[in-house]
Formats: C-alpha cells, sequence, structure tokens
C-alpha cells in the first residue's frame, strides 16, 4: 500500500510532492525545494501529507518513492525515523524554546544520508495569544537558509497573514489541499476502518470534509449523540432562559467528548512512558523517570486545553453547518443539504426566518469561535452567541 | 524480528563487566525519550559476547563485553531501571534470562523480573561507518579538549556549535569558533584510508564527552561515512565502546585565513602567572566588561573596572619584542584560551590592538604562525574600548 493512500481526493497535491519526491531521488534540483507549506481546511490531511511527503522523501523505490512497505516507509509512519522529526503545539500556542531545540536539529545532517525532513503543524499557532510571531520568528532564518538537506514541511489553514507568518510563506512553496468530497471521504472509511457504506456517508457529509471527525462519528455512538443534542439547539431555543442552559450544555458536552478523547491517548502514553522506565508494578521510580513523566504530565495538560477548545469549534461548525442549510433552503437552491436527516427541521426554520437573520446568526457563531480563538471564557463567548441566536 | 526476540535468550556475565557495560550506555539514553522505546536499552547475546546499545536519534552507544551465552537472541529493557539494578548487584556474576515478556536477572541470591520492550518499534541503529584512522586516546582527549573550549553554545547558530575535523592522510585537524574566538588544533594520526581527503561538523557537546570517555584507552579509531550513502554520521571507537553522533550540514567559516601569518610584537609570558593576574583583576570587572592589557618589555599591566567604584591592575613580568601594545579582551575568553595552551610559557602575537590576537605556545623552536603537528592555536578578538 502506497503512502499516498490515505490522501483522499488530493490528486492534485499528490501528482506534486511524488514529482517533487522523485526528482530529490534523481538529485535533480528543479523539481524539489526544502520549504514547503501546504494549506487546507481542518481535517483535509495536511499532516497526513506531510508524513507522506516525508516518507517518499526516504523511500527506499527510487523510482516511484512513497512504495508504503520498505523500512524507510515503514519507519517513518510509525514515527521511529531518526530524520523524520513531527512537531505540533503542546498547548494552543507553540512555545519559543520547543522551536529553539528545532533550530538547533535542523542543521544536522541526515543520518541515512538523505534527506532529514522537518514536519510543523499548525502554523497557525506559532502566532501567541499576543498575536505576536515570537515562536515563528526563530524558525525564520533556519526555513529561510536550509542546510542542503533539510526539508521543512509546515502545514496551516491558508496562506492568509492570520495563519502563516508572511515572511515564512514567502520562502516555501506551496501546496494547497482542497476539502475532499463527501464520496471520497465515505470511500476512505469504508476502505480503512470497515465503516458501514450508508453510516460512512452520513458521517462524510456530517463532517463537511474532516476526515478525522468524519471516522469518529462513524465509530463512536457517543459522539453521533452529542452532535444531533448541538443540533438541536437552534430550533429549541425561544427565550432568555433556555437559551442560557441551551449555553451551559454545549460547554459541558464539549468538555466531555475532550475529557474522552484525552483521557484515552494520555493513559495509553503515560503507561507507554511507565513501562518504558520500567514502573509498571508500582515500583520505585528509577533515576531520570520521575523527570520525563512530569514533562509528560504537563505536555498533556497543556494539551487538554486544546482539544477542549477543538472540540468546542466542532461543535460550533456543526452549528454553522445547519445555519448553512437554512440559508439553501430559505434562497431556495438547489444544493446537497449537510444535515439531510434533520431537513424537516431546517425547512421549519427556514420558514420562519429572512435569509438576512440566518446569516444573522452564522456571523453571532462566526464571532464566538473568534473570540473562544483570541482567549475569551468559552462558556461567556457560547452564551453570547446563544442569546443571538434566539428564534423568539 | 519480533519473534527471535521472544526466544529464551539466556546470557551469563561478569557483575562489574555488566555494570560498567549498562552504566556506558545508558549515558546514551536519552532524558526525555522522543518516544518511549528510545528510553530502552538494546541487549544482543551473541555466542561469546553480548552487546548493549542506546540511542536518542542524534548518538548512539554500543559496547560489546565478553559474556558466556547459552541462548543467542535480543530483548530490550528499561534502561535506567537496569542501569540502578546493576550497579547495586552483589560481585557474582549475573544470569540473565527471557521467559516471553519478562527478563529475569540472577545474581547470587539476588532475583529480579523486568519487564521487556517491544522490540519492533525500536528504530534500526545507526551502523558504524568503516575506519578512517586511529590516534592515542589520551593525546585524542587532549586535542578536544583544547579546541571545544572556543565552540559556541547557541543553538539558534548550530554551526558554530560543532568542531570542525579535517583528515587528511598526514594530519588531523580540530577547529571551533564562536565567533569571538577560534581554536584549531592539528595532530598526526594514522590514517587506514589512501588519499584520504574529507571534513566533518561533529556537535561540540558530543565530541568533548566521547573523548573524555576514551581517554583512557590505547586506541581510538575514528570512522567517517564517506560518499552519499550515508555520510550523516561520524563513529568513535575504543575498547569495544562505540559511539556514533550525526553530523551537522553546514558552512564552516573559512577559518585558514583568519589565522594572521605576520606579527608586529610578539609576548611571551608566563602562562600560569598571567591567568592568575588576569582572573583576579576581572573579579572587579562586571559581567563582559573587558580587561585591558598593556605590552611593554619586561612587563605586562593589567586592568579592569567597572564604573568609577571599582579598579583593579596588577603587573606581571613579561618580555616583549616589536612595539609596545595595549589591547582589551573578554577576560573569560582570555583566561580559556591561556589554560587550553597546557604550556608552561604562552606566545602572545599582535598586529594592532584592533585585531586578533594569536596565542600559541612558546616552545623552543617557536612554530609562530605555521601550525603543524601538535600545535594549538587560540586566535582571540579584541575587545574595543572607548575612552
Amino acid at each position: 500500500m502506497s503512502v499516498w493512500d490515505d490522501l483522499v481526493g488530493q490528486d492534485e497535491v499528490v501528482a506534486v510532492l511524488r514529482e517533487a519526491a522523485r526528482a530529490a531521488h534523481a538529485g535533480a534540483t528543479a523539481g524539489m525545494t526544502n520549504a514547503w507549506l501546504i494549506t487546507g481546511p481542518p481535517g483535509s490531511g495536511r499532516s497526513t501529507a506531510a508524513v507522506a511527503f516525508a516518507a517518499a522523501l526516504l523511500c527506499e523505490d527510487l523510482v516511484d518513492p512513497g512504495c508504503g512497505r520498505c523500512e524507510a516507509c515503514r519507519s517513518v509512519r510509525a514515527g521511529s525515523s531518526p530524520d523524520v522529526t513531527v512537531v505540533s503545539p503542546a498547548g494552543a500556542y507553540y512555545r519559543v524554546e520547543p522551536m529553539r531545540e528545532l533550530v538547533a536539529r535542523a542543521a544536522w545532517a541526515p543520518s541515512g544520508g538523505r534527506w532529514q525532513v522537518i514536519v510543523c503543524e499548525d502554523t497557525d499557532r506559532m502566532r501567541g495569544p499576543d498575536l505576536r510571531w515570537a515562536a515563528a520568528n526563530v524558525l525564520l532564518k533556519a526555513v529561510e537558509e536550509p542546510t542542503a538537506r533539510t526539508v521543512w514541511v509546515l502545514c496551516a489553514p491558508s496562506t492568509s497573514s492570520e495563519d502563516v507568518l508572511p515572511t515564512i510563506r514567502s520562502r516555501c512553496r506551496h501546496v494547497g489541499l482542497r476539502t475532499p468530497s463527501t464520496s471520497a471521504v465515505a470511500e476512505l472509511l469504508v476502505r480503512r476502518d470497515g465503516v458501514d457504506p450508508s453510516m460512512a456517508t452520513f458521517a462524510a457529509r456530517a463532517s463537511q470534509g474532516h476526515i478525522g471527525r468524519a471516522r469518529r462519528l462513524a465509530t463512536d455512538e457517543q459522539a453521533r449523540i452529542r452532535r444531533r443534542d448541538v443540533l438541536a439547539l437552534p430550533t429549541s431555543i425561544a427565550g432568555v432562559g433556555e437559551a442560557i442552559l441551551a449555553a451551559e450544555s454545549l460547554v459541558s458536552a464539549a468538555k466531555v467528548e475532550a475529557t474522552e478523547l484525552s483521557e484515552v491517548r494520555d493513559a495509553a502514553e503515560t503507561l507507554a512512558l511507565r513501562q518504558a522506565f520500567g514502573m509498571e508494578e508500582r515500583r520505585r521510580a528509577p533515576t531520570g523517570a520521575a523527570g520525563a513523566l512530569r514533562d509528560l504530565e504537563a505536555e498533556q495538560k497543556r494539551r487538554g486545553t486544546r482539544v477542549q477548545r477543538d472540540a468546542l469549534d466542532l461543535a460550533l461548525l456543526d452549528l454553522l453547518g445547519f445555519y448553512r442549510d437554512v440559508l439553501v433552503v430559505a434562497l431556495g437552491a438547489d444544493v446537497e443539504l449537510v444535515n439531510a436527516e434533520l431537513a424537516d427541521a431546517v425547512r421549519r426554520l427556514a420558514r420562519t426566518s429572512t435569509p438576512e437573520s440566518v446569516l444573522g446568526r452564522v456571523d453571532a457563531v462566526g464571532a464566538c469561535r473568534a473570540a473562544i480563538a483570541s482567549n475569551v471564557a468559552p462558556l461567556l463567548a457560547v452564551e453570547a452567541m446563544v442569546l443571538a441566536l434566539r428564534t423568539g | 524480528m519480533s519473534t527471535k526476540g521472544r526466544c529464551a535468550v539466556k546470557i551469563r556475565v561478569e557483575r562489574d563487566v555488566l555494570a560498567e557495560a549498562v552504566a556506558w550506555a545508558a549515558r546514551s539514553l536519552p532524558h526525555r525519550p522522543p518516544m518511549p522505546a528510545l528510553a530502552g536499552l538494546l541487549l544482543v547475546g551473541e555466542p561469546g559476547r553480548v552487546e548493549i546499545s542506546a540511542f536518542d536519534f542524534e548518538v548512539s552507544g554500543r559496547v560489546e563485553v565478553a559474556a558466556d551465552v547459552v541462548d543467542p537472541g535480543r530483548v530490550l529493557v528499561s534502561g535506567r531501571l537496569l542501569a540502578d539494578i546493576t550497579r547495586s548487584l552483589p560481585a557474582k556474576p549475573v544470569d540473565l534470562g527471557v521467559e516471553g515478556t519478562k527478563v529475569t536477572l540472577s545474581c547470587g541470591s539476588a532475583r529480579f523480573v523486568l519487564a521487556t520492550l517491544p522490540l519492533d518499534e525500536y528504530p534500526t541503529l545507526p551502523v558504524m561507518p568503516t575506519s578512517s584512522g586511529s590516534v592515542a586516546g589520551e593525546v585524542f582527549a587532549a586535542a578536544v579538549g583544547q579546541v571545544v573550549v572556543a565552540a559556541g553554545r547557541d543553538d539558534t547558530l548550530p554551526v558554530m556549535t560543532a568542531v570542525r575535523l579535517e583528515f587528511t592522510e598526514d594530519l588531523l585537524t580540530m577547529a571551533a569558533t564562536d565567533r569571538y574566538r577560534l581554536a584549531v588544533r592539528e595532530l598526526s594520526w594514522n590514517p587506514e584510508q589512501a588519499g584520504l581527503e574529507a571534513a566533518a561538523l561533529v556537535p561540540a557537546r558530543t565530541l568533548a564527552e566521547v573523548a573524555k570517555s576514551l581517554a583512557t584507552t590505547e586506541k581510538v579509531t575514528v570512522a567517517l561515512s564517506l560518499g552519499t550513502a550515508g555520510d550523516g554520521i561520524i563513529g568513535f571507537e575504543g575498547a569495544g565502546r562505540r559511539t556514533t553522533t550525526r553530523l551537522l550540514d553546514g558552512e564552516f567559516p573559512k577559518y585558514r585565513s583568519l589565522l594572521p601569518t605576520e606579527a608586529s610584537s610578539v609576548a611571551r609570558v608566563d602562562t600560569q602567572v598571567l591567568v592568575e593576574a588576569v582572573r583576579r583583576v576581572a573579579l572587579v570587572a562586571e559581567r563582559n566588561t573587558p580587561a585591558r592589557l598593556t605590552f611593554t618589555d619586561g612587563e605586562v599591566r593589567i586592568e579592569a573596572r567597572s564604573g568609577d567604584d571599582a579598579a583593579g591592575t596588577e603587573s606581571v613580568p613579561g618580555s616583549l619584542e616589536g612595539d609596545d601594545i595595549e589591547i582589551a579582551f573578554n577576560p573569560g575568553y582570555l583566561v580559556d584560551g591561556l589554560t587550553a595552551l597546557a604550556s608552561p610559557v604562552s606566545r602572545l602575537a599582535f598586529t594592532a590592538s584592533g585585531k586578533p590576537a594569536l596565542i600559541s605556545a612558546a616552545g623552543a623552536d617557536d612554530h609562530g604562525s605555521t601550525i603543524g603537528d601538535g600545535q594549538y592555536q587560540y586566535l582571540l578578538m579584541p575587545v574595543r574600548v572607548s575612552v
């Protein structure tokens, strides 16, 4: 199975990356670049594309790199290749100190003699809460003048100056992923995760092309129930009291979702690290273990905050999808609904709203997302939004 | 590979030998493992010997010791725990055995059971390149110690954190600089490849540690991988201990042209006396304020001050050929160079007070600025002082 197979509906990007990897193997300089920027909406497969590209650059198949079978491909995908580093912000933002370490690492020669690849996910998170690009500025020089065999692959939602530092963007070759189509996502869920086709279609449509979200919706009933509850909100809030209660349940549902996601991953990581230090049976911690465990715990805590925020954002995206459907119906457009199974509720709301009022609600959701992204207390932001969404 | 790992490995090894090997290999264990498997030590038992390895994606350490291996095989165990245990075992032979996912370790009446870590998650260890040549451990350690003092510590200038090693058929040259000083040492060595002409940038911190740990071995083998297939690592081996480290890529400053070939004045001073005087006078200097040195025939006057409040001066005897000169240095950097020199008398060569000074050993034949075997040169930038 080739490394490109998990990248669905992105034929153009695959062609570009594949060609670059081929050129890199052939020693040609024309087709290859040392700094790349992969953009695309969340869930479209930015990191997947970056890792596939890294595997192809190190692949032992020189003619059609990215075989997915050789030792190099296997170790890159398993995260055990010394020549590939994937970094993501531990918390809501990248911190400066790990970036310095990354710059030092970028100067290493590739141990396999070919390439060293450094993948940075979510460059939009290199901008701190103070709106300054402190973390990105540390990387700037290393990305501008990478050593001959170091390849940077940066991932961002878009090329806008809010998502990537403009001076970094201008040094990178850009490839843009599109939102994968419903059918492409559904097909992947069936093929890779063994999901039933009708469930796969529902999940692909409901997630609006977010592959990770689609997989969760398809495989986790609790996630589906929570989504249904979120989508019941627009038609059930007439008064202020109801609205405030709905806001609270929306925020707490996101919290539950985040906790579920974090708990499983955190526990697995902690267990693996404890085992690696030989601490499984309540044994006294050997030298150095306590520090490593403390670090992991701190990182998990920071990540927990981010996961919670992301979960709430996904719920807000679901709401946006619903209002989008309402607008589609209100305008009489002949487009497929994201929430086909809620067609009745959508039509009901469309009958009682004007396109202007629906757009006002869409704006309210957008304002809420922006507020949360800039560190406003989630409950306050959601309350403000829900009051604007009232139908009464 | 994983099925092989599950076979019943059985090894008997002397306690001291095992403890020493494990402790040495454990030094290459990452403090913050980038993946859990890297917190493990890999033990590979083959007839007559056992090999213990650690890897942190940058540096790998492998040590081989003689052992009675009944059943060969490989196993990955928690490195820190194994190091803690072997350190405290009684002085008796140690029996290591693997049963299923457990490692048993018995020594005298002590018995430990450890869990194995999954072997298939462990990365492939870098292969030691073929030997390029060798040098005596003591000589190697001394030379490395002399140049690493000048290496930079700022990670945002990665090339400066390296020592450049240059290999030719006659000489092994080491150079390091942090832009304020440059240290160069040449030594003769025993190359094993004809027509060798190669260079490598080795992380200074790793090189210093490796050289120190090999200082007592008779022969250190240096192995640089050449060609395109894997010129990213360098290996050092001595007494069954092998270390490989990633090299740095990048352009090292063209330092040879920086070394002045002529001097307008040359001073000779007793090294120890000068070092002590500079240290004393520097006590009053604030951080990063320079010490000013005035060389006249028969005397070196050292001055430092912080603001208008504190000042220190001291004079030490010294000879001078050529023009009198007044020059200021960062006292810490000056002491670093003089100490690394390891020579009773220092030779300081100047061209002008705004130009770098060249410090070298004042030997009987006084090599001056042509470096040759055993020669050490420390080029130090002066600090511009107002007034």
